[in-house]
């Protein structure tokens, strides 16, 4: 037994070893790094078929608890030209912009990008990518401009709503979704509620700003956060919502439709990867175009009955950036450096690929021109949204959204106006001015950098 | 190798050639070699990077191999009471000494009880087995599952607890935990109490069965009934062991830092926020303080050095007493 025991451990180290063999010779050997296996997916089905030239060796961090950043950041900081060191890795939303204001992620002409190129992009994703001085260092391959999903069954039988068209005139703007929210609360005796929870609208509402959070190395709340609070204030304190939080038991009950909720603020990938494969208990994730899974989901859940609209404000949510390393670009030879170029452009902006992938996957593209050719080639009808197109209406939020006001501390400012402001104003527990003062606190002494008045 | 083969054999066997006595000492370091290889590299240098960096203006990852000296002033702030940081560092050590009360009080009685019990032989337990492990299995799991389970255990408004709370017909609301003071500390305290309570029965166990038996025998000739021989017998033997329960304790709840983290993230209003967090806080979101986060880990060892010292000092007797010669006697 015990033998056999160690005959295993060894067959399995020596497997581990033959793993671990180094680059193929003659090759043009690229580190990706990223926090998904996403991109690995794409570049294995779509890339190195026709690039036999390239040997990739993947990294992948989960993002959970920091520990992609922390990776990237030692190794950058410490050793950025080390064989480990990715050439190319991955940014999303929360920190894109943490590192494209550092000097140790490379300015994406270095490697051979041209003005013409960039310009194809979606401006908010482009500007989200870029720093402070506009130097470009990232490119998305989605944009994520986000929408305001809501239940047709919902909307006809409290609201008697009947079209997207109509829908929209009830959530044009913040006052007019206030007032639909206390219609439907009103006609539906309470049973309906227009959103699970205030928290759910931050994503859009912090787009109505005019200005970011740091303005010229100072913090600046600006006057529409105001508005956002007491918008809040009335959906908690009125039992407007169902005061559940996003990603919560209650959040995806309400997809499934056993909590009668009838908005989400959602963008492209929570239509595709989080509103879908929650319409109903028991989605079948392997098999989800077969019949009997959306004759199930059509049945028993709310497959068909989901229609998206602009929504009060067009806004950005997510996305996932190519960044490159620097370091690495600076050393590495023209064969390396067209590599790494020829490799971004063909996922973020080369439209013959983008306009298949769209078509294979659903997803929204970044490329701007790309999105074009879509919706001129006649458009997605979407049967999960009862034949509506979706591509239409991102394109339109996508095209509007404000790209500029993200910068480098939101993960932490927006983490601190939550638990300092939001959640003690909106629970009654506080009063405003108290919790702006302590929130001013917590962002002094969390972000030594920059001037809190 | 070639002079400490001369110090093995120096004293006693010098009239001898050198190659009769055969030295097994290199296989010896050979053999703990690597652990204080990897203590030097990532437990003592680390230690000397984090006291270096207190004294310096690291503020984000680009200045974290790239900074200079300036002195004191990281820890001027931490002791400065019109500082951004102060009322945050002190109101964390609070937290972290409320919770650590109450998670440790309860915990040293019922371990004491419980060890009492499993070690008398005139209760002479069934199953004994069974029961410890029992009581030492939540030890086993990682802290931050705990955190999420109790996290989803206690969510609102729907969660097990909040269902359980509302068909029983006790509240007809559901109820938000974690938006309250006394039921987050609580929560946190419970879970370490419920953590590591098994770990300091299976410690006092150890250190009463280290007990002579012919004490206990000589006591129950005597007719001592189980009380006295537990306060008269028991405690005055295992006090070496109280006193290292307390210090590990100590260290462990100062540096609490995975529960409150995964479950309530410092919430409500930095009621639950330990100084471990505040380190993490400071260290790795905003503007990445590395020099305020060392600076604070410090502060943090140096209560921890004072706290360790007192404990032993209250706890130890100076003056040699029949029970101090006793136990030395046994141990």
């Amino acid at each position: 037994m015990k033998k056999l025991v160690s005959l295993l451990l060894v067959l399995m180290l020596a497997v581990g070893c033959v793993g671990f063999a180094g680059a193929e010779a003659g090759k043009i050997k690229l580190v990706v790094w990223s926090f998904t296996n996403e991109l690995q997916g794409m570049i294995e089905k779509y890339y190195l078929p026709n690039h036999p030239e390239l040997d990739i060796e993947f990294q992948i961090y989960p993002t959970d608890g920091s520990a992609y950043t922390t990776k990237v950041d030692n190794l950058l900081g410490s050793n950025a030209t080390s064989a480990e060191a990715p050439d190319i890795f991955t940014l999303e939303a929360a920190f894109v912009k943490h590192y494209v204001e550092m000097d140790w992620t490379g300015d994406l002409k270095s490697i051979g990008f041209t003005d013409e190129e960039l310009a194809t992009a979606f401006p908010v994703m482009a500007q989200i990518g870029q720093n402070a001085a506009g130097v470009q260092k990232g490119l998305s391959w989605q944009s994520t401009p986000g929408v305001l999903m809501y239940r047709a069954s919902l909307a006809e039988k409290y609201l008697g709503v009947t079209s997207p068209e109509e829908m929209q005139a009830k959530v044009a703007d913040w006052d007019t979704f206030l007032e639909t929210a206390q219609e439907l609360k009103e006609k539906s005796e309470g049973a309906c509620k227009m959103v699970i929870g205030s928290g759910d609208i931050w994503n859009a509402y912090q787009y109505q700003r005019s200005e970011g959070w740091v303005v010229d190395g100072k913090l600046v709340i600006d006057d529409e956060l105001l508005d956002f609070e007491e918008l809040c204030y009335t959906l908690e304190q009125d039992d407007l919502t169902h005061k559940g939080g996003a990603w919560s038991e209650p959040w995806f009950a309400g997809m499934r439709g056993e909590l009668e909720t009838l908005c989400y603020f959602l963008p492209t990938w929570g239509l595709h990867y989080t509103l879908k494969p929650n319409c109903v208990a028991g989605w079948d994730a392997e098999n989800p175009d077969s019949e009997e899974n959306i004759k199930n989901a059509t049945e028993n859940g709310t497959y068909g009955d989901w229609r998206i609209v602009d929504g009060p404000v067009a806004y950005s949510w997510g996305g996932t950036w190519m960044g490159i390393n620097a370091a690495k670009a600076a050393t590495a030879d023209d064969a390396k450096k067209a590599a790494m170029h020829d490799l971004i452009y063909f996922f973020t902006l080369n439209e013959d690929f983008l306009v298949q992938y769209a078509a294979d996957s659903g997803d929204f593209v970044g490329s701007a021109k790309a999105v074009e050719t879509i919706l001129a080639n006649g458009g997605t009808p979407n049967p999960f949204l009862g034949g509506q197109d979706h591509y239409a209406i991102f394109a339109n939020a996508a095209a509007l959204a404000n790209g500029s006001l993200m910068s480098e501390y939101d993960d932490t400012i927006n983490g601190l106006w939550n638990d300092y402001v939001t959640t003690p104003y909106t629970k009654g527990e506080k009063d405003l001015d108290t919790c702006l003062t302590e929130f001013k606190a917590a962002v002094a002494a969390a972000i030594t950098t920059i001037t809190v008045e | 190798m070639q002079s400490s083969k001369t110090l093995q054999t120096g004293g006693t066997s010098a009239p001898r050639t050198k190659h009769k006595s055969i030295s097994y000492s290199k296989w010896g370091y050979i053999f703990i070699a690597p652990f204080f290889i990897t203590f030097l590299i990532f437990q003592l240098y680390p230690i000397f990077f984090t006291f270096r960096t207190s004294l310096t203006d690291a503020v984000g990852w680009e200045k974290v191999l790239n900074n200079s000296i300036i002195g004191f002033d990281n820890f001027h702030q931490l002791f400065d009471s019109s500082s951004t940081v102060y009322g945050k560092f002190w109101g964390a050590l609070g937290n972290t000494m409320i919770m650590w009360f109450f998670n440790f009080v309860p915990q040293l009685g019922l371990a004491l009880i419980l060890a009492s019990w499993f070690t008398d032989t005139r209760i002479h337990l069934k199953m004994q087995g069974f029961f410890k492990v029992t009581i030492f299995m939540p030890n086993i799991i990682t802290a931050a599952t705990i955190g999420m389970l109790f996290m989803s255990l206690f969510s609102f408004p729907i969660g097990p607890v909040n269902t359980f709370v509302q068909t029983s017909g006790i509240s007809n609301m559901p109820v938000e935990y974690f938006r309250s003071v006394a039921w987050s500390r609580g929560l946190i305290s419970f879970i370490q109490w419920w953590m590591w309570c098994g770990n300091t029965m299976i410690i006092m166990i150890a250190g009463i069965s280290g007990i002579n038996p012919s004490l206990f025998e000589a006591a129950l000739v005597d007719g001592c009934s189980s009380r006295q021989i537990f306060w008269k017998i028991t405690l005055p033997l295992i006090k070496p062991i109280l006193i290292y329960n307390l210090t590990t304790s100590l260290v462990g709840g100062l540096t609490m830092f995975d529960i409150p983290h995964m479950m309530t993230q410092g919430n409500p209003n930095e009621t639950t926020n330990t100084v471990a967090r505040f380190i993490y806080t400071q260290g790795f979101t905003g503007s990445r303080n590395f020099n305020m986060a060392s600076a604070a880990s410090v502060v943090l060892f140096g209560i921890i050095i004072i706290g360790s010292l007192l404990i032993r000092f209250v706890l130890n007797d100076h003056e040699p007493k029949p029970g101090k010669a006793l136990a030395k006697g046994v141990k």
